[in-house]
């Protein structure tokens, strides 16, 4: 047990302080390249010899974004901007941004003229996925991408290291995988708020490190006795569920995070990089393999919130909670729809307001409390 | 023995005093909410009218806005499951709940047992909340109380299309200052709650009966507004300002029983 | 975008081109419907789709964002709106049109008591066309009423340039692609061959039409305009509905005509009161708030000569040529450059046009639009030196717009015009 407590500490401590971890990798002399959400081709970073490093904005109340992002901004890319703004990602050598939704193309013009020591290496996925040349032309705009990082680092990034980049995150995913289904078993263990810094962590560390401290802590959640849990148990779906303090609220009510679809979360992990003759095409295929999540065109149009009552189905959860991020429209059109399929499958299913602007989260721990009273 | 359920919410506080064979002995309404001293006062008070002294009281339960900071409780829930309690129990017909409360709107389901099956709130915005009504109030220096008298006097309500405090506030100067009828604006303002409120009733589909608790249920003016938009009759329980604190001391009341103390 | 009522009200009579248009778009609504009395395919589409597709094909299609201008206009929005929030469960965060046009959709699918709106009344579509250009709401919003109305999207996914350069072969050869295989689905969907005899004519009136809507837009760079500019919102309709029509030509030649009319005797539709200042407006009109904002801008002697908008469908390809019409949707909307190349646009646009200043509408359902008031500011600051005021409101949802608010910035914009020209 204090194997697993030392293990989930040093996991809050990474996912709390990625300024920190950034500053030991320059110091180290390693060049960092921060990755905007939901999905960047990092294999591409660590093949050209740099370290990816995930940006998901954090608690802020904002004062510098106001002048180029309106107030109706998306929260997350707006505390990214004003953290960008205000230095906070100093040191950083690139940041990689997907045009994934309107508040992204917003940015791209926002971040150009708000962070001028930081570069933006901007590119698009295809959403017409079914149209034959979307492939071609996303490895083409992936190659655009491979080009700026070899410029960057002064690397270039041969097929062979990029194969091994995708192998080792490929590797890396598996381990998170494993370690979700191992936390399930030990729920009395792994409170809401650990298994969060342990994903989040993930999204800062090298694969190499993620892989060798997420086996361990599985390892030693093995050695545990299993935890027979009888509070209720929820899905979590959205783009993430913090701060710390929500994640609390679940706690403090008997409550078990038993799964999710967060993208910060297990969206990043969830689909592998398909096999194929080069890195490339992997690397392409990668988007293609994805379903289910907001920013990618399904035409099987209610394919998430099936996908979200079968993983309750799974995991025996009570309920499935949406994290919704304080203007985000990509995951509101979604919203009616993921609730009537759960619904229909006979799950409960509640929202809460995820803010980074404000700590006051009054109106999320009523809910919370009020589906683990009922 | 006795237990009590505490309401404190954001603009008022309520107390109530149960005996163990779950009968009414001491209910109160002070019109002051967290923060202040009203949570002390109104406890005060019902025990007062209960003719009983604190050590009487086995088990308390708070709810609401202020349920964490109240001193020498034995429990808290939350209040959206007292007033699904509350309710089922002064009205126990009652499917759907509509509490409008100084800072949320929340609206209910529940079964015939009073247990909650489905619940949806407002997003943080202060539209159609009791705030709400309160700045509206405050703008055409008027009684909050008051409201409900004026919007029966109206001929033709006006139409006040801003849901933003801040928007809505200008609509409602720009319209006294063009000489409308105070009590048409009135009547103005309580249809725009009223359709802000029914988007969410709907949203979280209605069953028969509805019935409204919490303060603003007093507001007939209102009630009458919603039930226009949402297109079914609406039940007040004269005491529905008290159903959160009822619902709270029927927690009390089971948990004191479940722990044997009685 | 069609016919508002506010702009009815003026008491002189329709100009023939108006009374042209509004007799071109009755009979699209008419051909949506014969369809369907047919049980023949009907489309709903979003804005600047390749429409010569469905043009050659011979299928109608109708535009939900121009209905929804049109609804919203008419102050018919409420409803539907208050449908996608409530039985729906919509955040009212999400696009006004959408909003409006799902509430619509899900009352004419199952609502037996469904009371269309006065005029314009959409038939219940087949199929849905989809591109991406004006933002990626569209494509959750059609995503929306896929599912609502069990129906597929045919979809031209259109890149959004965030750089200034144009766009890279691959682009190009993507968007190429969705053309060809979307020709091939429809093919197979309407159970028609695609007649590529047909589509060149189509693509030849198509050109024509945005030729002769350029020049009508750039014929208002007189002083005083011609035009009360509120007048391009209604001109924009046959450019959006009907862009590969013949119609549309008579109806642009006319109004060629009656502009060149106003200019050799130096009239304007902007009616008796003088023309003291020319502003560019930035942004979709409120709809909802057209008649007040026109009164308005009128008292204060405001003319918005140009605004960035009504461009949008100004294509131009070499008719046959498939990449450079694919180039053209990748190019056109507002929405799909990054703000340096759209606002440097704007900039000379407001130079060439001797603004005196910019009116932005923040309009809460249009987020990218407002990205390029925000971002571009500056950018039209240091070309054209020319104030730049913004104002709170939104195209189709009327809880969002203020009559104080839009007054009071509308007068110190025109505080800081007038002190401009006293110092010049």
């Amino acid at each position: 047990m204090a194997d697993v407590k030392t293990s989930l500490a040093q996991f809050e401590e990474i996912s709390s302080n990625p300024q920190r971890l950034l500053q030991n990798y320059l110091d180290a002399d390693e060049k960092v390249i921060a990755c905007f959400p939901i999905y960047t081709p990092q294999p591409l970073v660590l093949a050209a010899g740099m370290v990816p490093m995930g940006i998901w904005g954090g608690q802020c109340n904002a004062h510098m974004a106001g002048k180029y992002a309106p107030i109706f901004t998306c929260s997350l890319l707006r505390s990214c901007l004003e953290f960008g703004m205000t230095g906070a990602y100093k040191g950083v050598s690139a940041a990689i941004m997907p045009i994934i939704c309107d508040t992204f193309r917003g940015m791209n013009s926002a971040w150009r003229a708000g962070v001028k020591d930081i570069r933006p290496i901007t590119f698009i996925y295809p959403q017409n996925r079914k149209d034959p040349g979307a492939r071609d032309f996303l490895i083409e705009e992936l190659k655009t991408v491979r080009s700026a990082l070899e410029e960057i680092s002064e690397n270039q990034i041969t097929n062979e290291a990029l194969q091994e980049a995708i192998e080792l995150c490929n590797q890396r995913n598996a381990a998170m995988r494993t370690f979700c289904e191992t936390a399930n078993e030990h729920l009395d263990l792994v409170k809401p708020v650990d298994r969060h810094h342990v994903m989040k962590a993930a999204t800062f560390l090298r694969p190499e490190e993620t892989i060798e401290r997420v086996s361990a802590l599985t390892e030693a959640l093995r050695a545990e006795p299993v935890c027979r849990w009888t509070g209720k148990k929820v899905i979590l779906t959205g783009i993430t569920c913090e701060p710390d303090e929500i994640l609390g609220y679940f706690a403090d009510n008997k409550v078990a995070v038993v799964g999710d679809d967060l993208a910060q979360e297990s969206r990043q992990y969830r689909s592998d990089y398909p096999a194929a003759a080069s890195g490339m095409e992997r690397l392409a295929l990668h988007w293609f393999a994805v379903h289910g999540c907001s920013v990618a065109h399904d035409d099987n149009n209610t394919v998430r919130g099936r996908m979200l009552a079968q993983l309750a189905k799974e995991q025996a959860a009570d309920c499935v909670v949406l994290c919704m991020m304080r203007f985000c429209e990509i995951e509101e059109y979604d919203q009616p729809s993921v609730i009537k399929e759960v619904t229909r499958a006979g799950l409960m299913s509640f929202s809460i307001d995820i803010d980074q602007s404000t700590t006051e989260s009054g109106q999320a721990l009523t809910k919370i409390q009020t589906f683990a009273e009922n | 023995m006795f237990a009590a359920g505490i309401d404190i919410g954001s603009t008022a506080s309520k107390a109530v005093v149960l005996a163990a064979d779950g009968s009414v002995m001491g209910k109160e309404i002070v019109p002051i909410g967290t923060g202040t001293v009203g949570p002390a006062r109104v406890f005060a008070q019902a025990l007062k009218s209960a003719g009983i002294t604190r050590d009487d009281i086995k088990w308390i339960t708070a709810t609401g806005y202020g349920r964490f900071s109240f001193e020498g409780i034995n429990d808290q829930k939350s209040e959206l499951s007292c007033h699904a309690k509350g309710i089922a129990q002064l009205l126990p017909q009652t499917r759907t709940i509509v509490d409008i409360g100084g800072q949320d709107i929340k609206v209910m389901r529940i079964n015939d047992k009073g247990m909650l099956l489905n619940f949806v709130m407002n997003d943080k915005c202060a539209a159609g909340t009791g705030r709400f009504l309160d700045t509206m109030a405050k703008v055409l220096d008027v009684e909050v109380t008051d409201l409900s008298d004026l919007s029966f006097h109206s001929d033709e309500p006006a139409e006040i299309s801003s849901t933003c405090t801040v928007f809505a506030e200008s609509e409602v100067i720009s319209k006294l200052a063009a000489n409308m009828r105070m009590e048409n604006i009135v009547a103005g303002i309580h249809k725009s709650v009223a359709r802000r409120v029914a988007s969410l009733v709907q949203r979280c589909g209605i069953q028969l009966e509805v019935a409204m608790s919490g303060g603003v249920a007093l507001n007939k003016g209102l009630v009458q507004s919603l039930e226009e938009e949402i297109k079914c009759p609406i039940k007040v329980h004269e005491d529905c300002q008290l159903a959160g604190a009822l619902g709270a001391a029927l927690y009390a009341l089971g948990s004191m029983q479940s722990a044997g103390t009685v | 975008m069609s016919e508002p009522t506010e702009v009815k009200k003026t008491k002189r009579p329709l100009p023939q081109s108006r009374i042209l248009l509004n007799a071109l778009v009755d009979s699209i609504y008419q051909d949506a419907w014969d369809a369907e009395s047919k049980g023949e395919p009907v489309g709903w589409s979003t804005s600047i789709f390749p429409q010569e597709l469905c043009a050659t094909f011979g299928v109608p299609v109708l535009y939900p964002e121009n209905n929804a201008a049109g609804v919203a206009a008419r102050h018919d929005s409420p409803r539907f709106i208050a449908t996608s929030e409530g039985e729906l469960g919509y955040s009212n965060d999400i696009c006004s049109y959408a909003r409006l046009s799902i509430g619509m959709a899900h009352k004419m699918a199952h609502d037996p008591a469904y009371e269309a709106p006065d005029v314009q009344r959409m038939p219940r579509p087949t199929f849905l066309l989809c591109a991406t250009n004006s933002c990626f709401e569209l494509l959750k919003w059609y995503e929306c009423l896929s599912r609502e109305l069990d129906i597929p999207i045919f979809m031209q996914d259109c890149l959004f340039n965030y750089t200034d350069a144009k766009p890279d072969k691959h682009w190009i050869a993507y968007g190429r692609s969705q053309i060809e295989h979307n020709i091939g689905r429809m093919e197979e969907f309407f159970g028609k061959r695609f007649d590529w005899d047909k589509f060149l004519e189509i693509q030849k009136i198509s050109i024509e039409n945005a030729r002769l809507f350029d020049e009508c837009v750039m014929m208002n760079d007189r002083n005083p305009s011609p035009l009360n500019g509120f007048d391009l919102f209604n001109y924009m309709a046959p450019m959006v509905v009907a862009r590969g029509r013949r119609e549309t030509t008579a109806v642009l030649q006319q109004l060629k005509c009656e502009i060149q009319e106003h200019i050799d005797n130096g009239t304007t539709t902007f009616g008796s009161s003088p023309q003291e200042y020319r502003v560019d407006w930035e942004g979709i009109a409120c709809w909802p708030n057209l008649g007040f904002n026109l009164k308005t801008m009128k008292k204060y002697g405001v003319n918005c000569v140009t605004n960035g908008y009504v461009g949008a469908w100004s294509l131009h390809y070499t008719p046959g040529n498939l990449d450079e019409m694919a180039e053209q949707y990748m190019l056109s909307s507002t929405n799909v450059v990054n703000t340096t190349t759209m606002m440097g646009k704007r900039s000379d646009v407001a130079n060439h046009f001797q603004c005196d200043g910019m009116f932005c509408h923040i309009n809460r359902s249009c987020k990218f639009m407002t990205y390029h008031m925000t971002c571009g500011r500056e950018i039209v600051e240091d070309k054209c030196g020319i104030p730049v005021v913004f104002f709170d409101g939104d195209q189709a949802d009327p809880t969002i717009f203020n009559e104080a608010q839009f007054e009071t910035r509308l007068q110190s914009l025109v505080d800081v015009m007038k002190a401009n020209k006293e110092e010049q």
